[in-house]
């Protein structure tokens, strides 16, 4: 039981130092920036609840905005997509959840790309337009938010296929 | 009452959602003008040794691209003084002395600090520094780069401080082309980092694609004269009564790294009286 503790810390560990240090200054053209650290909230287990999930969200957006300077942003953003995870896994898997680490074979291909992708857009579109807090340039902030998700997307699937 | 038990637990998800939300908006909203968010920033203790540390070997990989610019810098500004010791040699022939050096700087306070992160890719750019309030930092102090103007300090830690990067859409600094003396704000509003826009400048100026950009010394903040960028291009503003000027910055904040920390010596005087006409 406490191994799955110490790898949980590890993980969300590793996520914010990955995201702080190195994804944080891509910024491919002057719009997608990858955030790939709500990979730590896509793969926690099925099984954990969602107060919990919404905890482990909070912490590590509040984490990430502690060093990129941007205090409630990541955090806000981060809690709402633990809040979803749940109603979206449902949503894509006809399967009973109950013990299960989302992934490819886990879930199937089709219904974890539509799970990520879901959840990567939801994520990316809330966190940029909060940042953004104006829509006065709508076409610049919707190609911020799909180039973005589009480049986060790529990299989670990625991985995903790395580590399998 | 049970009936409440019986909501709350029911709905104890949706009440935990929307206070995580409440608690993350609250720091997002205040974060403007609420001091003790500097705990929720990189200026923070914590963030700020983390960041110290990763810099110190970030440093490291650009210290030959440093030295080259630094050089660059010096062999301008060696022209320069040679330049301007013949002018003034000109000059005295049939003036009073004049002590240049001893007039630009006396009056100016400098603390020497560095860059411990910085970013480029968001709508609102903020600079991390290693220095803070133990250190003489105070707010409103300009940092400035090797090649000129990086930004405003806005939080003091006691040891680190946050500045307001020119690459914010919040940053207006004051600045005028060299050599006129026509002034305007100069502005970012997102996108490329190399650019930011200088408005309101009056129709009838002389001014040409190229010419130099210097901050003037009309704001508490920046001594007159320093350099901001170059005119790369001019256009009419929108409402076509005034040039508006894309303007290529000098510094490039993509290597930012060692900067110095400047302030008028009155200007704490002179901030008094300005928020004195204000109320």
């Amino acid at each position: 039981m406490a191994h799955v503790y110490i790898r949980r810390l590890a993980g969300f560990i590793g996520a914010v130092l990955l995201q702080v240090f190195i994804l944080n200054h891509i910024h491919i053209a002057g719009y997608a920036t990858p955030y790939l650290y709500i990979y730590f909230l896509l793969k926690l287990n099925a099984g954990v609840s969602r107060n919990v999930l919404m905890f482990w969200g909070f912490f590590l957006g509040l984490l990430i905005d502690m060093f990129s300077s941007t205090p409630g942003l990541n955090a806000a953003s981060a809690v709402l997509l633990a809040f979803v995870r749940q109603p979206v896994l449902r949503l894509f898997s006809p399967k009973e959840l109950d013990n299960v680490t989302p992934g490819f074979g886990s879930l199937g291909t089709g219904v974890f790309v539509k799970y990520v992708v879901v959840a990567v857009l939801l994520h990316h579109a809330v966190l940029l337009g909060l940042e953004a807090f104006s829509f006065f340039d709508w076409p610049g902030l919707l190609l911020k938010i799909v180039l973005s998700s589009l480049f986060s997307i790529i990299c989670i699937l990625a991985i995903e296929c790395l580590r399998r | 009452m049970r009936n409440l038990l019986n909501f709350l637990i029911k709905y104890n998800s949706w009440i935990l959602f929307l206070l995580l939300e409440v608690a993350c908006f609250m720091l997002l909203f205040r974060f403007n003008n609420y001091q003790g968010s500097v705990f929720f920033t990189s200026a923070n203790r914590f963030a700020g040794r983390v960041y110290e540390w990763a810099g110190g070997i970030h440093s490291y990989f650009y210290l030959r691209t440093a030295n080259e610019e630094l050089l660059d810098r010096n062999l301008f500004l060696e022209r320069k003084v040679e330049w301007l010791t013949e002018a003034l040699a000109g000059l005295q022939q049939d003036s009073a002395q004049v002590n240049v050096r001893d007039s630009a700087l006396s009056d100016v306070r400098i603390i020497k600090a560095r860059v411990v992160n910085n970013t480029l890719n968001r709508l609102d750019n903020y600079i991390t520094l290693d220095k803070g309030s133990a250190d003489g930092v105070k707010n409103d102090m300009g940092v400035v780069g090797i090649e000129g103007v990086a930004g405003i300090v806005y939080l003091v830690s006691p040891h680190y401080s946050l500045a307001i990067s020119v690459l914010n859409r919040k940053s207006s600094i004051n600045c005028k082309v060299q050599g006129t003396d026509y002034f305007g704000y100069l502005k970012w509003d997102g996108g490329d980092s190399r650019y930011a826009y200088v408005r309101d400048l009056p129709r009838y100026a002389e001014i040409a694609v190229g010419d130099t950009v210097v901050t003037n010394g009309y704001s508490s903040v920046f001594p007159a004269g320093i350099m901001v960028g170059r005119i790369a291009d001019i256009s009419d503003s929108d409402d076509g009564l005034s040039y508006l000027l894309r303007v290529e910055l000098a510094t490039d904040f993509g290597t930012l790294n060692d900067v110095r920390l400047v302030a008028p010596q009155s200007q704490e005087e002179r901030m008094e009286l300005e928020r004195g006409v204000k109320e």
